[in-house]
């Protein structure tokens, strides 16, 4: 880091900062703090909407995730357009015409109070863990390139959020998420640019094809496979499932789009964000491949995490580890001129060559990968850390090779895209705990700035929870899915509790709640128990609390009915 | 279901409909393209 970067860093989140709080000022009713005066035009929920759903593991952890795993992860999202569509034709029109502040609000209007408290209640818990690891992650990894210690990383970014999520409430979190995804998606294509610049001799459509020969390209897989979090059929059914609980019943997003100047900007917002989504991810994935693009070319560290392989080669194990160290690049001279025989021959067209060269290639990597997982092995029984180095792949690709200015201007994209989801999560997370517990079953009959006020304090409560949670857990799996499995175990019951609410007029309050809680149960042993992909507990949480709702109603209506 | 009432708005976005097939369209498009690629490359 130079004198350049620091000033691109701190000009960008000064400008996001102040631009939040002067944007925002005469924020002093419910109705402005939590949902914006519902003045928002559609381009800005949409912009809210998608940097709320892209927290700064989508950018850290998704390219890395490409250079391993090639263009797979994209099929997760095949499930959003659809979701977006189902959401525009049923809960917007009733959350909008209803105007509530949470979602939850509704459950109250359809059902009864403790259907509606415990929705808020599930909401609270998987959203109050999902913030801090919101915050853990970027930190974690921020600490690890600054040289920061992880508290203040995690001090840096969370009292940034703080600042303006208080000061303005919604209305500062969706006004400065516009800016924030400019400048991220603005920023990551200059990395992808720049990348590619740096690959030799290769047009932008040879590295297709150079990426589909050596199995990246596997962007749809039709095999269907319950164990496989990735194919086509998980994206479309499962994933339909986690967004339509995602986008329907998670007030982080609800939030979003209630902020909508009109049903029609609420629901333009949600359908471009069906409409870019998917793009969006192929950039951010293909970002990812041209960095293992530039690295078949160029020698790549044995582990990415370098501060780890840094504080592992001072102990006993740096000795294996150089050893170790010497063997990966021995075996990168030979798949650089394997690399190198496979580019020229695709630019030829020579598919003998090709095919020789691939499986050369095969062979080679096959070897790198055993070394590599050695690596790692010996590094975490070195420094006793485990955590994924792919998380680190597109940092350190990053702070080495990309010119200073630009290295300030990624890692405040890094800052950014932290603090617009967590701005989001700590907005929804005041709604749900100010309106459906706080005004609704606490203090019922105090003024609008006596509520106000409570939310800026509830705000603040949540923010240093966040703090305190990032900074207590430990780091120990692919930050982006548990992030993702964090929300899956509530997601379905939530989901079943408002399609029952939505369509099945037969169910009433007390089977949906029992459903609900039975669901859960499920959801719960589900996950401790079996090895399903975590995709389908959103199917599994929500057919349960349908089910169980309908055969409860049933049983109900059967006792209640006179002489049986 | 309610759609909102008409003077909400303006008269380019009623139909909705069009709205609706077009993100359906623009889904199946790009699962046809990514298949393509998955297969070519």
């Amino acid at each position: 880091m130079q004198p350049i970067d620091w000033i691109v860093l701190f000009g960008v989140l000064g400008f996001i900062v102040l631009y939040g709080v002067l944007k925002s000022k005469n924020t002093s009713s419910m109705e402005g703090f939590l949902v914006g005066n519902r003045s928002m035009p559609w381009w800005t929920v949409c912009l809210s909407i998608m940097a709320t759903q892209a927290s700064a593991v989508t950018f850290l952890s998704t390219p890395g995730q490409a250079f391993d795993d090639g263009m797979r992860f994209l099929q997760f999202y095949f499930g959003l357009p659809l979701a977006m569509v189902i959401l525009c034709i049923t809960a917007v029109p009733i959350y909008r015409k209803l105007k509530v502040f949470t979602a939850y609000e509704y459950l109250e209007t359809r059902f009864d109070l403790k259907v509606r408290s415990l929705a808020a209640f599930f909401f609270l818990i998987l959203r109050g863990l999902s913030v801090g690891i919101t915050v853990f992650a970027p930190s974690l990894i921020l600490s690890t390139i600054l040289g920061w210690r992880m508290e203040i990383t995690t001090a840096v970014i969370g009292s940034m959020v703080m600042i303006y999520t208080i000061s303005g409430g919604s209305k500062a979190v969706s006004l400065t998420q516009k800016y924030q995804l400019m400048i991220i998606m603005g920023g990551m294509i200059l990395a992808g640019a720049i990348a590619f610049s740096k690959i030799p001799g290769m047009s932008f459509g040879e590295t297709f094809s150079y990426a589909g020969n050596v199995g990246k390209m596997n962007l749809v897989n039709f095999k269907f496979d319950l164990s496989d979090r990735y194919n086509i059929w998980s994206g479309l059914l499962a994933g339909l499932f986690l967004f339509l609980s995602y986008f329907g019943a998670d007030q982080s997003q609800v939030g979003r789009y209630l902020a909508g100047a009109s049903i029609t900007e609420s629901r333009l917002g949600l359908i471009f964000n069906g409409l870019l989504k998917i793009p969006m991810q192929f950039i951010i994935l293909y970002i990812g491949i041209l960095v293992f693009m530039f690295y078949q070319f160029n020698q790549p560290p044995l582990i990415h995490n370098t501060s780890l392989w840094n504080r592992a080669m001072t102990t006993e194990y740096a000795t294996k580890l150089s050893a170790l160290d010497e063997t990966h690049s021995k075996l990168f001279s030979g798949k650089r001129e394997q690399s190198l025989v496979l580019a020229e021959a695709i630019r030829k067209d020579d598919q003998q060559n090709i095919d020789e060269a691939r499986k050369k290639i095969g062979v080679i990597e096959k070897e790198m990968r055993e070394v590599r997982d050695t690596a790692k092995e010996q590094v975490q029984k070195a420094t006793g850390e485990k955590g994924s180095d792919n998380d680190f792949v597109f940092i350190n690709f990053v702070t080495t090779y990309l010119p200073h200015g630009v290295i300030g201007l990624l890692l405040a994209i890094v800052f950014s895209a932290a603090m617009s989801s967590t701005a989001s999560e700590l907005n929804a997370l005041t709604s749900t705990s100010a309106v459906d517990i706080y005004k609704r079953s606490i203090v019922t009959n105090a003024d609008d700035h006596h509520y106000v006020l409570a939310s800026k304090w509830i705000t603040a409560g949540w923010a240093l929870f966040a703090m305190a949670f990032a900074i207590w857990v430990s780091n120990d799996e692919n930050l982006i899915q548990r992030v993702n499995i964090v929300g899956s175990l509530f997601y379905g019951t939530l989901l079943g509790m408002f399609l029952s609410a939505f369509y099945i007029k037969y169910i009433k309050s007390d089977a949906v709640f029992i459903a609900a809680l039975i669901g859960e149960g499920i959801v719960l042993s589900v996950w401790l128990f079996t090895d399903l992909a975590f995709l389908y507990y959103n199917f599994i949480g929500c057919a349960a609390v349908v089910g169980f709702a309908l055969l409860i109603q049933f049983i109900m209506n059967q006792i209640k009915r006179p002489g049986s | 279901m309610s759609t909102g009432s008409s003077d909400e708005r303006p008269p380019v976005f009623k139909r909705w409909k069009g709205w609706y097939w077009l993100v359906v369209f623009v889904l199946v498009a790009q699962i046809i393209i990514y298949s393509i690629i998955t297969n070519s490359f």
